[in-house]
Formats: structure tokens, sequence, C-alpha cells
């Protein structure tokens, strides 16, 4: 079954340096630079550039966050299309969470104190729902061994369905203000570096969690026994279980913790992003992700890289059409999708994935 | 097979076929079932009322079927479906995942919507399989961007596919709202289509027919099925023995149908029509799902393209070494399925949309709910036209279903969700159920392959 993945070799095979990649990377922010400064006319001043730089920044959270769900359920040989779903449904738990408990919470203890209440608690919900669905994914994709594309589309439709029920059902009417979403809060010191402070320590906290879980996911994967394991299961379940590895455990514990890392990029929509929930929307960020995760060939600070791209081709787009509001709205729209396909075919070329990736395993 | 055949009797052979056909819908039939009992369950729980459930799925079966127009409102809904899951199939058996079918629907939409307004005058012959090729061409050269991108560069059809999507829905709203946008419309559309690209209701045939060149149109298309059949049909009987005028038979019946059909269909149809019903929006485009069923299982299972293309499909090593050229039937393939989809949006335009255009907010949310529907048909275009029949009943059954008892149409997602994940993974069902294992193991084509393949 390995034999699959190398069904179809490129037609050559360049090996490059390691610099290439950032070198493309550089090129072609540089390159984007100067077609945007042609475009808006040099109007985009320090001020302007910062805030596009952290607007980059935070728009990535999301989709960083799918693409480490990607990468430690990949790592572990599911791949899992299911994110958007569990991102979606996130969301909607978080949003209606946040709003119901405040409602309860702000007679008792001051709206002050319930806004913080529900706020993390809407966080805690979200990880939980998203968790449900990744459950589903791995119960269909592990135990009963269906197909994991399938499986992965089954969690978004699953997701469309519900959050659109519930959507309808109970979030549509007119409700009462909810508490709003979570304050920016600089991190002490580090937010007065010049340029550095108000790009990275000037967010909202989920975008830090993001951060933090970019590094943890990296130390664990290639620096601990628990990663080692999960690697080896990636690319050679069979080897890793004749070596004592469980392979259903390791996949399991991975699937549910990817999942974990859905539902905080499916909180950042309704807890970071705005107060309101619609059921479009995740509108793709979840599949952004999963090419991130590609474009990042797997590894954790390549996904943030690739989720950073792909925040700035939408952050740059704002800015755009701010300055030029003549140019019809879809046409930067299109930009950040049109981007990833470029990424995925040109800059990565031919993207290795985990040996495993994809195939059930059976225990023979 | 044949000896066999010969010796036993006519009654075990009946009842061995019923057995096989058994054994193959039960689990989809099951599939349904489970999915449509947990459905009731959620209505149950989120109602809190267990006549809910009654109220809920008795509204659905009248919208479906029983209400005025009804029954011709779910075959209307049927044929995007079936054009969407066939595409979707012809993907599937070639190793492709085309999740962006829906893309592909918006291209074709509205790449029809354009070449429909485009000439005034053109006579249907014409003009409608213009607009038709059109809308399957753009569907074509949309979906095999991705193939080609796969089988050039490995970058998966999944995510390319989904990202194009999103492109083709902003590439259509910026062409509806800016350059193709309908001057004289209070509404944001694409201009009306000209009369003669219109696909007929079946309400207006015979006023149609009286028009000698759609006539013509006609007969030349019953003409070329008659062939069809008849060549089939010669076939079947051996036609290495025939001789002389037998050797004619296609093109005879195909030249008598078409001359009967020309000289006698305007006026029959004129005193006799079933159709009467002027607000029905039943099209013809129902006859032309079928027939491209038809024309797909054919191509699929009779011919060396749709055979290169499953082998690719089954096993591209395999394909490869017997020296099938790979990229060229990804691309293929995907541009078979993108057309399929291409075609579908056609119709939406030609013949269901109220304004014979392309409006804007035209969101159809087709495309996850066929991949459902080739799963649960198992890639078989007959199965296909079963599976869009039953979807089709619930997308139309919704509305009402939403009246009558207040439980949101979006439990119809869920169900089809569910119905997708208990035909792919049946495992599940014969748990619920307690069935035992199959003794032979399934059949179980991998229906996709990682992000490498």
């Amino acid at each position: 079954m390995a034999a699959t993945t190398n069904a179809l070799p490129a037609r050559r095979t360049v090996v490059r340096g390691w610099w290439v990649t950032p070198a493309v990377i550089g090129f072609g922010l540089l390159a984007a630079w100067w077609l945007l400064n042609l475009v808006i006319g040099g109007k985009c001043d320090d001020q302007c550039v910062v805030s596009t730089l952290a607007q980059a920044l935070r728009v990535a959270t999301p989709i960083a966050f799918a693409a480490l769900c990607g990468v430690i359920c990949e790592r572990a040989g599911v791949v899992n299309i299911g994110i958007e779903g569990q991102m979606l449904m996130a969301a909607m738990v978080a949003y209606a969470t946040n709003l119901f408990v405040f409602q309860i919470a702000k007679d008792i203890i001051g709206p002050e104190a319930a806004g913080v209440m529900s706020r993390w608690l809407a966080l805690f919900t979200a990880m939980a729902s998203a968790l449900l669905l990744a459950a589903l994914h791995a119960v269909v994709s592990i135990k009963f061994r269906a197909d994991q594309i399938i499986s992965g589309t089954v969690v978004n439709i699953l997701a469309i369905g519900v959050t659109g029920y519930f959507y309808r059902q109970f979030l549509a009417e007119n409700l009462p203000p909810g508490p709003g979403t979570f304050p920016i809060t600089p991190v002490p010191l580090l937010a007065q570096i010049p340029v550095v402070g108000p790009i990275v320590f000037q967010q909202k906290p989920l975008t830090y969690v993001m951060l933090l879980t970019v590094v943890a996911l990296h130390y664990v994967l290639f620096f601990t026994r628990w990663g080692l394991r999960t690697r080896a299961v990636g690319e050679h379940p069979r080897a890793a279980d004749t070596l004592g590895v469980n392979v259903y455990r390791t996949r399991y514990v991975n699937v549910l913790i990817g999942g974990i890392i859905a539902g905080l990029g499916g909180a950042w929509f309704t807890l970071e992003a705005v107060d309101v929930f619609n059921p479009q929307m995740t509108n793709g960020l979840g599949f952004i992700g999963l090419a991130a995760m590609i474009f990042g060939k797997w590894n954790p600070f390549g996904a943030l890289a690739g989720a950073l791209i792909f925040g700035l081709g939408t952050s740059v787009t704002a800015t755009v059409s701010i300055f030029r509001p003549d140019i019809p709205s879809q046409i930067p729209q299109m930009l950040p999708y049109l981007l990833t396909i470029i990424v995925l075919t040109g800059v990565v070329g031919r993207a290795v994935p985990p040996a495993a990736d994809g195939q059930p395993y059976e225990k023979s | 097979m044949s000896d066999t055949s010969q010796t036993v009797g006519l009654g075990f052979r009946l009842r061995n076929a019923l057995r096989r056909v058994l054994n193959v819908l039960a689990m989809p039939a099951l599939a349904i079932l489970s999915a449509f009992l947990v459905g009731a369950l959620v209505i149950w729980i989120t109602s809190g009322q267990f006549e809910t459930i009654f109220a809920a799925y008795g509204g659905m079966i009248r919208g479906a079927f029983i209400k005025q127009r009804g029954f011709s409102e779910t075959l209307v809904a049927m044929t995007p479906y079936v054009f969407l899951g066939l595409g979707l199939a012809v993907g599937f058996k070639s190793g492709l995942f085309n999740i962006g079918v829906e893309g592909q629907f918006y291209i074709g939409a509205i790449s029809a919507a354009l070449v429909g307004q485009a000439f005034t005058g053109l006579p249907t012959i014409i003009h409608l399989p213009l607009t038709l090729l059109a809308g399957a061409l753009g569907g074509a050269l949309w979906a095999a961007i991705p193939g080609y991108l796969k089988a050039r560069t490995g970058a998966h059809e999944v995510i390319n596919t989904i990202m194009l999507n999103y492109i083709a829905f902003r590439l259509v709203e910026f062409l509806i709202s800016g350059p193709f946008k309908d001057p004289y419309a209070t509404a944001v559309q694409t201009s009306r289509i000209s009369p003669a690209a219109e696909l007929w209701s079946f309400y207006a045939i015979p006023q149609r027919l009286s028009d000698p060149l759609n006539a013509l149109f006609v007969a030349l298309i019953l003409g070329f099925l008659a062939w069809v059949v008849a060549r089939w049909w010669r076939g079947q009987s051996g036609a290495d023995r025939m001789a002389g005028l037998q050797r004619r038979v296609p093109l005879l019946a195909a030249a008598i149908v078409a001359v009967l059909s020309f000289a006698l269909l305007p006026p029959l149809t004129r005193l006799f029509w079933p159709f009467q019903d002027e607000y029905d929006r039943l099209h013809v485009g129902l006859i032309l799902a079928l027939l491209t069923a038809v024309a797909v299982w054919w191509l699929m299972w009779k011919t060396t393209i749709g055979f290169e293309l499953r082998t690719v499909g089954a096993n591209p090593n395999a394909a490869r070494y017997a020296g099938v050229n790979i990229t060229r039937n990804i691309v293929l393939a995907m541009a078979i399925s993108g057309a399929l989809a291409g075609v579908a949006g056609t119709i939406e335009v030609l013949g269901v949309s109220i304004c014979r255009c392309l409006p804007l907010f035209f969101s159809s949310g087709y495309g996850f709910e066929a991949i459902a529907i080739a799963l649960l048909a198992k890639n078989n275009p007959f199965g296909i036209l079963a599976a869009s029949f039953l979807f089709g009943a619930m997308r139309n059954g919704a509305d009402l279903m939403e009246l009558n008892s207040g439980v949101s149409k979006y439990i119809i997602s869920l169900i089809q969700a569910l119905v997708l994940l208990f035909v792919a993974a049946p495992a599940i069902v014969r748990w619920m159920y307690r069935m035992a294992a199959p003794r032979r193991p399934e059949e179980e084509a991998p229906l996709t392959r990682g992000w490498g393949g």
C-alpha cells in the first residue's frame, strides 16, 4: 500500500538546498509588497504596515490551529479533513455557551465577572464539542476502518447540519446581547518592544495559545517518546506495532488532541473575531489550514509559516480594499484561495506525507 | 454460466436473482432507515414532544409527494443531484475525490447564462445544444485545473477543488454583480437567456413543437435514440449472422422513428397532452438526466476509456505498468466529472430558475449532498438515480416539514450526513442490528487515496 504514495512521480527530482523555500517565500513577500504599493499608491504608512501585519497574525490564528490539528492527526497516519466541521461546531457551541452562561450569571455575579466566566467556559465547551466530532472521526476511521476522507466529509456535513439546525431552532431569533469577545491583552514588557511588540504581543489570548501550541507541538513531536511513537505509527504502523507501540491508542489519542486544537480554532471565530455566529462562518479556513499543513511539510513551525502566508494574504487584501474601494471586493477576496493553490503546487512541489497517512490499520 | 442457467429451473434463478438484489439493497436501505431513526431521535429530544416526529416526517412526505405539484417538484429537485452524483461517481471510480462539484456547478451555470443571453434569434436546434455545451465545457475546464495540477505536481485534488469552489463563488458573484449585471432588472442577476436556449418545461412541449425546426430537433434526437437502441438490440442477437437488409436495421429504425415523430408528434401532442399545469416546473432536464445516467454507465463499463479510468482508480501502479497514461486519465476523469457538474448548473439556469437567469445568492448546497448520493449508490449510475430521487424528495419536502412542525430543515443535512456515515462504515450498521459479518470480505475498493497518490 505504501507504494501508492509514489504512484505518480514528479517529472524530475530536484535536489535543492534548505534555503530554497525560505528564499522563495522572502522573494514572494517582497514582490507582493511592491505590487501592493503599486496598487494602493504608497499610501500605507508605518502604522498601517504594523496593523496589517498584526491583522495577518490574527487571521492566521484559526488557520494555524487547523493546520496543527492536521499535523498531529496525520503524523499518526489519520487524514482529517473534518477540521472545518469541527471548527464550525466549536464556533457555534462557543457562541451559544458564551451567550447563555452570561445571561444566567450576570445577575448573580455582575456583568464584568460573568463575561470573563462565560468566555472561558465557552472556550472549554468549544473544545469539548470539537472533541466529540473528533471522537466520531476517530471511531469511524480507526475502529471501523472507513475511508478517512469520507469520514472527514461525514464530520463536515454533520457539523453543517447540526450547527444549522441549532442556529435555526435556538439562535436565529432576537437574542439579548452577549458579553462580547475576549479583550486585547498585551503581554507585559514584551508588548513594549518597538515593532514586534504591537504585532505579536498585543493580541487576544487565543493567538498566544496558538503560538505556544506550535512550540509545544514541535517539542512533543520531535523530542519526546510520545512524539517518536506518533511518527512511527504514521510512517510504518506494522513496525511500530511489532515493537510494542499500541497503534490504535496512539491514533485515538492524537485525533482527540487534534480535536481539542481544532476546538480552539473554532472558538477563535466567536470568542475572538466577532460576537455573532452564522452557519457559513468558517468559510473554508479549515481546508486552508490543511493546505498550510502540507505547505509546512507536516511540521508545526512550517504549518505556522503557511498559516501566516494566508493570514498575510487576507490582511493585505483588506488593506487594499480600504485604500482602493473602486476595486470590486470579490477580486481581492479570491486571492487567499488562489494563493493556497499556487503554494500547494508551486512552492512545495511534491510534499511527502507520512507514509501510512490515510491508511486504516488492521492489527494482524 | 449459461449451462447452469439452462439446467436449473426458472424459479430458482428468479429467487437467486432476487436474493442478490436484496443483498445489494440491504445495506443502503438499513443505512437510510437508521439515519431517519436517529433523525427522529434528534427531533424528539430537541422539540420535547414525541408527536413532532410524525408532524415532521409526515410534512416531509406530504411536501415531497402529495401536495399539489409536490411530486413533480421532487423530480425537479432530483435532476441536478443526478448529474452531480454521476460526476462524483466518475471521479470516485477513477480514484479522484472531486469535492469541488459545487464550484463546477457555478461555473457551468454562469457559462450557460452568458452563452444563453449572448445570442438572440438563433433557433433552439442550435442554441440549446450550444448552451448545454458551454455549461459542460465551463465545468470541465474548471475541474481539469485541479486534475492537471494533481497529475503534474501531486497537489491533492481535495484541497485544490475546495479552493476553486471559493474562487468560483467569488468569481460568479463578481460577474453577476459587475460586468454581466442585467441593467434592466431590479434584482442583481444576469440578463434573461434567449427563449430558444431554455429547457422546455413539459407543459410547453406542444406549443414548442408547433415550430417545425423544434419538431425536427426532437425528431433527430428520437431518431438517434432509436438508432442506439437498435444497435444494442442487434448486438444482443449476434450481428455477424445477419446480412443484407438486416444489417441496416439501426439506420432504418432511426429513419422511420425520426420521420414518424417529425410528422406525427406536433399534431398528436396538440390533441392530447397530460401535462396541462402551467405552473408545473417539470422540464426535459429530467429526461436528459436519465439518458446521461445510461450514457455514463456505458462510458464507464462498456468502453476502453472507462476501463482505463477504472483501472487508474483501482490501481494506478498496475495501470502505469500496463502503459496507461495516468496524467491524461486523471485530467480526463476530472473533466468528465466537471462537465457533468457543469450541466447540472446549466439546467438550473435553463430550466429551473424563475427568471431564466443566474441570480446572485444562487446558493445550492448541492455539492456535499452529491457526495452522499454517489456513495449511497456505490457509484452505480442507476443507484444514483434512486438515491437522487430520495434526496430530491427530502429537499423538496423540507419546507413543508419546517412549516408543519417547526423543525428546522437543517435536519435534512443531519440525516444525510448520517446516511453517508452508515454507508461509509457498514460495520456500524451491522453492529447496530447485530448482523453477522459477511463471510467473504466485502469488495471495498479504496474510494480515495491519501495525499500523495
